[in-house]
């Protein structure tokens, strides 16, 4: 059984959080779809699976991972993987995504999306764990671009081709996290646009939107303000390139009112139905 | 190769020093700083995990002296998941061994009963039984029953008033904030509420009821739990604290034996 609601490539989604569940059951307010951080709902009962139960009824679900881990050269976590196997087959979410990230090793977490060294080691390497997680989850995942604050010396593959590389040979779909080039873009001091030249039309699977902080030394990927005017414009331009592809706005700190989100969702739609219209024209 | 660097790079943010400093490009700001902002990152997520789970500790010491104790926990019980959900039920340990919280001996006990209330919100879901299924069993086979508790059940006891520590200490709380320090031990039984599925509730048990419900987590048999409970209230109305637990879903399962 697939879940009710298909997914929309016109309307944007909003990354749902905890303060906006009862907002969102009350106003059920016209949103592309809702996305979820899987491990939210890695419990065995009580509250939260309820409530995803619930949003299920009136939205597409796309569950969002933040502790798998692909990138780590420790095993894949067996516990957490059937955790996640158990809510994708319970909830058959519409998207199904990771980070391209490491977040602990030898057993110890951080629990923060720490970047890879971009070798063919590392390529190698998340090939492999990405091919571990499609088997084990029997469909397809989408890899989410990471922002960073640091990059490895090793390094010698650019970022942008180490993601096309990997959806490429893992069979994988990319989730397109444009705040995110454009942080890297900034801290890292390269053009956005080579990045979002570099990946192929038709890998992108999901677009990601956020907002940022400046520290006036580096770019912080807070998900705590609204998405600057500077990603609104990659944003574009990545529409042009990729087409209408589902966009979900994320905001995780300093949480505002749902309007507020909802206000940002519906820019993003504007954009994704203006695309959708051209490309009506043009056909 | 790979894995070098990342066991290096945990090290170093978890070290604070700046080992790694050498396998990563300087360019606008230096190796050092970068590894300073991932190990603030690192450390506020740790942080923001640990507030979520014990809201009553962080009101009970204040937000400056939980976030040095929260920082010092994670050094010495560190995250074993990606799960963050799963991360801080050391911190109980963790409190009963720090120094500077030495003049709060009660703050371990209420950090388990947080620890109890995060868990019992997490649990799987179990229907309450049928009191007939019960009846049908022939009086002769009731001694070797082996009664189940609902799996959000838990039970702690502490020789402070914790779960009035608890109370005055939620958002909604209003009134004397008093706690009486005489007041006997507590022994509190946590669960969720089986009627809405949801709701976590914390209340006290009698001694004996409690005794009893211990040895029904440890599977003891029907008898061995009746003993264990008249051991310590000779008077105590086990069938009536027994069928209550029953109809509250307390016990949400039997087995003959």
């Amino acid at each position: 059984m697939f879940s009710r609601h298909p997914l929309s490539s016109t309307c944007a989604g909003i990354g749902l959080r905890t303060p906006h569940y009862q907002d969102v059951i009350a106003a059920r307010p016209e949103v592309g779809f809702l996305e979820v951080h899987s491990e939210n709902f890695f419990g065995d009962g009580g509250q939260p699976p309820k409530y995803l139960a619930r949003f299920r009824e009136d939205y597409a679900i796309s569950t969002h991972g933040v502790g798998l881990s692909l990138g780590s050269t420790d095993p894949l976590a067996a516990n957490h993987l059937q955790k996640l196997k158990r809510l994708v087959d319970a909830i058959e979410p519409v998207l199904v995504s990771e980070h391209l990230c490491w977040v602990g090793v030898n057993g110890r977490f951080l629990n923060d999306l720490l970047p890879l060294p971009y070798t063919p080691e590392s390529l190698e390497h998340v090939v492999r764990r990405v091919g571990e997680v499609q088997d084990f989850l029997k469909r397809p995942i989408l890899i989410e671009n990471v922002s960073s604050y640091l990059e490895f010396v090793d390094s010698n593959i650019p970022e942008w081709e180490f993601v096309r590389e990997l959806a490429s040979r893992a069979g994988c779909k990319i989730l397109l996290d444009v705040n995110n080039i454009y942080v890297n873009a900034i801290n890292h001091d390269f053009d956005p646009l080579t990045y979002l030249n570099a990946i192929a039309p038709g890998s992108v699977g999901e677009i990601h939107l956020a907002g940022f902080e400046d520290t006036g030394e580096i770019l912080i990927d807070t998900h705590g303000a609204a998405v600057s005017d500077a990603v609104w414009r990659l944003y574009e331009y990545a529409i042009a390139r990729f087409g209408a592809v589902p966009t979900l706005i994320e905001w995780d700190t300093d949480i505002p009112a749902l309007p507020v989100l909802l206000g940002e969702a519906h820019k993003a739609s504007r954009i994704l139905n203006a695309s959708a219209q051209r490309l009506g024209h043009a056909a | 190769m790979l894995r070098d660097t990342q066991i290096s790079v945990a090290a170093s943010l978890l070290a604070g020093d700046t080992a790694i400093a050498a396998q990563i490009r300087a360019g606008k700001l230096s190796a050092a700083r970068r590894i300073e902002i991932y190990r603030h990152n690192v450390f506020a997520n740790l942080r923001g995990a640990l507030k979520d789970i014990y809201p009553v500790v962080l009101a009970v010491v204040g937000e400056t002296f939980f976030l040095r104790a929260a920082d010092e926990h994670a050094r010495a019980h560190p995250s074993r998941s990606g799960d963050l959900n799963r991360f801080g039920g050391d911190l109980a340990v963790f409190l009963g061994t720090y120094p500077h919280a030495a003049a709060l001996p009660y703050l371990p006990d209420v950090a388990r009963l947080e620890w109890a209330w995060h868990e019992a919100f997490h649990a799987a879901d179990a229907q309450a039984f049928d009191l007939a299924d019960l009846a049908a069993i022939p009086g002769d086979g009731h001694a070797a029953l082996r009664f189940l508790l609902h799996p959000t059940v838990r039970l702690i006891k502490s020789q402070f008033p914790i779960l009035r520590i608890w109370e005055v200490n939620q958002p909604a709380f209003r009134g004397e904030m008093e706690v009486d320090w005489d007041a006997p031990a507590d022994a509190l039984l946590i669960r969720r509420d089986t009627t809405d599925g949801v709701t976590v509730l914390i209340e006290r048990v009698p001694a004996a009821g409690f005794a009893f419900l211990g040895a029904l987590k440890k599977n003891a048999t029907l008898d061995a739990a009746t003993s264990a409970a008249l051991g310590i209230d000779a008077a105590f109305d086990l069938q009536g604290f027994l069928l209550e637990s029953v109809r509250k879903g307390v016990i949400s399962d039997f087995m003959k034996q």
